[in-house]
């Protein structure tokens, strides 16, 4: 497991690593049952703190995606089909929300938004109304 | 011998004719890094000196590893190793000579473990200390202080005056030291640009007294900057927090940097703020606010100004 962390961000350390393994999670290509890297390890090999590693997998645990052993360290959790499916949901109605307050902002109307909505998940049609 | 404390500091004090630092107590558990962060002046250089007794404290006990520091036991030792401004080494003298000549004093120390640090820093053993760079000066400082293995480590501003390739270094052997959960750091800065990814908890030292202790999470989540607008009535409803920083208005326009976001969102919704932006701030950032700014004090005084007394 590699993350791909950067001080250059707004989101805080703990919060890319939770949402990365978090994806790693869901995209399967963490597995069920296989053992993350323990706190420290991750630490080390990340070069972040230990308190930012531990907040990430609290985190995640909490949402039940991986789950603590005692003395054993961390596992992916069994998690439904659907259980993923309304986890992404979830996250993808989160980050829409605040793209839909900048439009709203910005004067797009309901429609509007929509319109761009759309286009942008199906090209082809966009195509189309032109 | 295993203790629940790395160290701990209880009503420490030192007085000088014009400077009083602490009382302080501050506990700290194995495996934890603190960042000891403070202006130049604030007490940083003597806590830590009286850690490692070369200052006397006025009153006040300190415990290394479970063991007193002033006691007639002088075993506290071979637990703490320190890095700081000052080093005592024979300039005439090699790097391996200096080294040989330390290690006498603890009965842990592994040359092989010192080797591969020097190596590791590229420290010539054959070079004669008096010829080094001020970056392998520290460097050797480090491999003296790590190579007993100690369980705590007190470093003094260990990273200033250095580039940044050494400073990186520097920090890679800290974080390996870190994977078994043994040892715990303690680091006096007044930079925090490169402690705080290693960092765990901060410890802001203001003119001899601590002002607060956080872990590092719990800041990066309540702490944001904030701006917003307030028209007509709803500006003279705004009173002052303890949580406010830096408070700037400008016509109806505010912005302040707040260390509680959750509570001040519930105010700014009550008093009808339009216009609400909130950003994250750095490690960085907030230790700066911390340590230069009072808390906010009644905002007819902040008309068109920054607060920044401190």
């Amino acid at each position: 497991m590699i993350l791909h962390l950067t001080d250059v961000s707004s989101e805080p350390l703990h919060l890319q690593i939770r949402r990365q393994v978090r994806a790693l999670i869901l995209a399967g290509e963490l597995g069920e049952g296989e053992g993350l890297p323990s706190i420290r390890g991750l630490a080390k090999q990340e070069r972040v703190s230990v308190i930012t590693v531990q907040r990430a997998y609290d985190d995640l645990e909490r949402a039940s995606l991986i789950q603590a052993r005692r003395g054993k360290g961390f596992f992916v959790n069994t998690i439904s089909a659907e259980g993923k499916i309304s986890m992404a949901q979830q996250r993808l109605e989160d980050s829409l929300k605040q793209v839909l307050d900048a439009a709203r902002a910005e004067g797009l109307s309901a429609d509007q938004i929509a319109e761009v909505f759309a286009a942008l998940i199906d090209p082809s049609q966009d195509e189309e109304a032109r | 011998m295993s203790s629940p404390h790395s160290f701990r500091l209880s009503g420490l004090e030192k007085r000088y004719p014009d400077f009083t630092l602490g009382p302080i107590d501050l506990e700290v558990e194995p495996g934890s890094v603190l960042a000891f962060v403070g202006p130049n002046g604030s007490g940083k250089t003597t806590t830590l000196h009286c850690m490692m007794d070369l200052v006397r404290p006025t009153s006040g006990t300190i415990e290394i590893a479970g063991r007193p520091n002033n006691g007639p036991d002088p075993r506290w030792k071979e637990d703490v190793g320190f890095v700081g401004e000052v080093s005592g080494w024979y300039k005439g003298w090699t790097v391996g000579r200096n080294l040989a000549f330390v290690s006498q004093f603890y009965p842990n120390w592994s040359e092989t473990h010192a080797n591969a640090l020097a190596r590791r820093f590229g420290l010539q053993l054959n070079k004669k200390v008096g010829a080094l760079s001020k970056g392998n000066r520290r460097k050797l400082s480090l491999v003296a202080a790590l190579a007993h293995r100690p369980r705590v480590l007190l470093f003094d501003e260990p990273t200033s005056g250095l580039d940044p390739v050494v400073r990186a270094d520097v920090l890679d052997v800290l974080w390996e030291l870190l994977e078994d959960g043994e040892a715990s750091i303690f680091y006096s800065t007044h930079v925090l640009s490169d402690i705080s990814r290693l960092a765990d908890e901060l410890v802001f030292l203001r003119e001899g007294r601590i002002l607060g202790r956080h872990n590092k999470e719990d800041l990066l989540e309540n702490w944001r900057r904030v701006t917003f607008r307030l028209t007509g009535q709803a500006g003279s409803g705004l009173s002052d927090s303890e949580s406010w920083y830096s408070h700037r208005v400008s016509g109806a326009d505010h912005q302040l940097v707040t260390s509680d976001f959750e509570q001040t969102a519930q105010v700014l919704g009550s008093l009808g703020a339009e216009n609400v932006h909130a950003n994250r701030l750095t490690v960085e950032e907030i230790s700066i606010e911390m340590l230069k700014h009072q808390h906010v004090t009644g905002l007819e005084a902040t008309e068109g100004s920054h607060v920044a007394t401190s």
